[in-house]
């Protein structure tokens, strides 16, 4: 018998806000933090302003030890505890499913490598666990009592959607009955914009900063790093409603597969992508027709926009469901993407109401219904999409159980 | 060189604490809570700053219990042979940790500073 699963708890850090309040009146009043790094006057990020995990966790001797990025994640997971209602000692059974991504400051963690040497006084005997994927995963077991099945994964942009579906599937099948899932990632260090610039993939350009994220529009030119992370608590419907928690919304499909075709582009065709998102919807029992809203991978490069949105055509046809691009808002959180899209998106639907795609002025596709104007939409059944470097591809259907 | 100065700035930041209410008496594991991967920590910082060479295994006594075994086998008094070990400890200071051993790890803040101090003046 398969078991339904809930989400009964959330926390996020995001450049929006860390609370729903704040999130929900930052898309009202189009409060956004893009800005040129010190260290780059061509490029555009998103920072999440402020940020301490000594906030969250109090003193933690480990924080040495995790990346921003991980950082993030340990920050998101210590404040899921506090909104679960569960304690350290309730959690010895639950799993743990984090999307993580590469430590890429390189420049901030090395500056002084001489002739393959590195003469630093400073330098932590165990310097590697800032380069290693696993370490927010047990930094957050440590903080969190968490002893059960468990994963990490470093996905790419599609990491920790891909988290959260497989902490879905386990409880689904019966293998936990309680799990963590999100992600935290960061990659605006020099290191981390060094890598996307040299790849090209970023924006460049003079342009005022709100302006440089702009998916799906037609003068779109690249992605703007953002960064942040999120957490969910995700538990079977039964014991959830048992113990009389809160449910924010259900997970009711996932899907996710590989391109097998380039190691940065996506398909041109999008077949695979398509299948991700079909396999999420069958896996649902929905048809294309029933989902109300896209919360969209829209990275706001012309590749990925363009391709995007021709999948969406495709499979939706001409009356699209409504589609939303949190990019256009956050950046481009990599690995924590899925995770920040998704605690968003919660946010949208228990308020009623869908925040505009910032700068879609000329729309890339003229028969996909964008979301151009910030409104007031109730909406019950919506398919979060992420696709990431290394054709990975990944898709999440979420339903409101109100 | 204020070695104890010094020294409470190292733990102070390696172990995220608070206050720095720490003195030669504090117990480095019982008390500050270090684990062996704060030690680890711990050796290398002390090696950079105090620009000595730190052996773990003497400076966190982590064979402390193995030395009073091998006196045991060896029919030796167990005081001496295992000050022998640590040069830097005073065969009181020996004695008192043989006394307590049972009751937790021993590893005090001043036997940290008498290994730095020993091996500065080496130095």
């Amino acid at each position: 018998m398969k078991k339904r699963v809930v989400i009964t708890a959330t926390s996020v850090l995001s450049s929006l806000g860390h609370n729903p309040r704040e999130i929900i009146k930052s898309f009202k009043e189009g409060r956004v933090s893009f800005e040129r790094p010190p260290f780059d006057s061509e490029v555009v990020t998103a920072p999440v302003k402020n940020f301490s995990l000594r906030d969250y966790t109090g003193p933690f001797k480990d924080g040495r030890y995790l990346n921003r990025g991980a950082q993030f994640a340990a920050a998101a997971a210590t404040e899921l505890i506090r909104n679960s209602g569960y304690r350290k000692e309730d959690l010895p059974d639950a799993g743990l499913f984090t999307g993580t991504g590469p430590n890429l400051d390189i420049g901030g963690e090395f500056p002084e490598i001489r002739g393959g040497n590195v003469d630093r006084e400073d330098l932590r005997a165990l310097w590697i666990l800032r380069f290693l994927p696993n370490t927010a995963a047990s930094a957050i077991a440590k903080l969190s009592g968490i002893h059960g099945e468990n994963l990490t994964i470093s996905t790419a942009c599609s990491a920790s959607l891909q988290a959260i579906g497989e902490a879905y599937r386990r409880i689904k099948d019966g293998y936990l009955k309680r799990a963590f899932a999100g992600g935290g990632d960061s990659r605006l260090s020099p290191g981390g914009i060094l890598a996307y610039k040299k790849a090209n993939a970023l924006y460049v350009g003079n342009n005022s900063p709100d302006g440089a994220s702009r998916p799906f529009d037609n003068s779109r030119s690249g992605f703007v790093p953002g960064e942040g992370g999120a957490f969910f608590l995700l538990e079977e419907l039964e014991a959830a409603e048992k113990r009389g928690a809160e449910i924010l919304g259900e997970i009711c499909g996932y899907g996710c597969t590989l391109d097998a075709y380039n190691l940065t582009a996506p398909e041109k065709g999008v077949e695979r992508g398509r299948i991700a998102v079909m396999s999420a919807l069958n896996e649902a029992g929905v048809s294309p027709s029933k989902i109300e809203v896209i919360s969209a991978h829209g990275t706001s490069t012309i590749l990925n926009d363009e391709r995007e949105a021709h999948l969406i055509a495709d499979l939706y046809g001409k009356n699209s469901p409504r589609v939303i691009a949190f990019k256009s808002w956050i950046g481009h959180a990599s690995a924590a993407c899925g995770a920040l899209e998704l605690a968003l998106l919660l946010i949208c639907m228990r308020e009623e109401y869908l925040p505009e795609i910032r700068n879609l002025d000329e729309p890339c596709h003229g028969e996909i219904n964008f979301v151009r104007q910030g409104k007031n939409v109730s909406f019950r059944t919506a398919v979060i999409q992420n696709f990431g470097f290394g054709g990975q591809n990944s898709a999440l259907i979420i339903r409101c159980t109100r | 060189m204020n070695i104890l100065e010094e020294l409470k700035k190292i733990l102070t930041e390696l172990l995220d604490l608070d206050n720095g209410d720490i003195t030669p008496e504090t117990y480095l594991i019982q008390e500050l809570g270090a684990e062996s991967i704060d030690l680890l920590e711990l050796a290398v910082a002390i090696n950079s700053c105090f620009k000595i060479k730190v052996k773990d295994e003497e400076i966190f006594l982590t064979r402390f219990r193995l030395h009073l075994t091998e006196a045991e086998q060896r029919k030796e008094d167990a005081v001496p042979y295992v000050a022998t070990k640590y040069p830097f400890l005073t065969a009181q200071r020996v004695e008192e940790i043989i006394k307590n051993i049972g009751k937790g790890p021993q590893l005090k803040v001043k036997d940290v500073m008498g290994y730095i101090a020993f091996h500065s003046k080496e130095a």
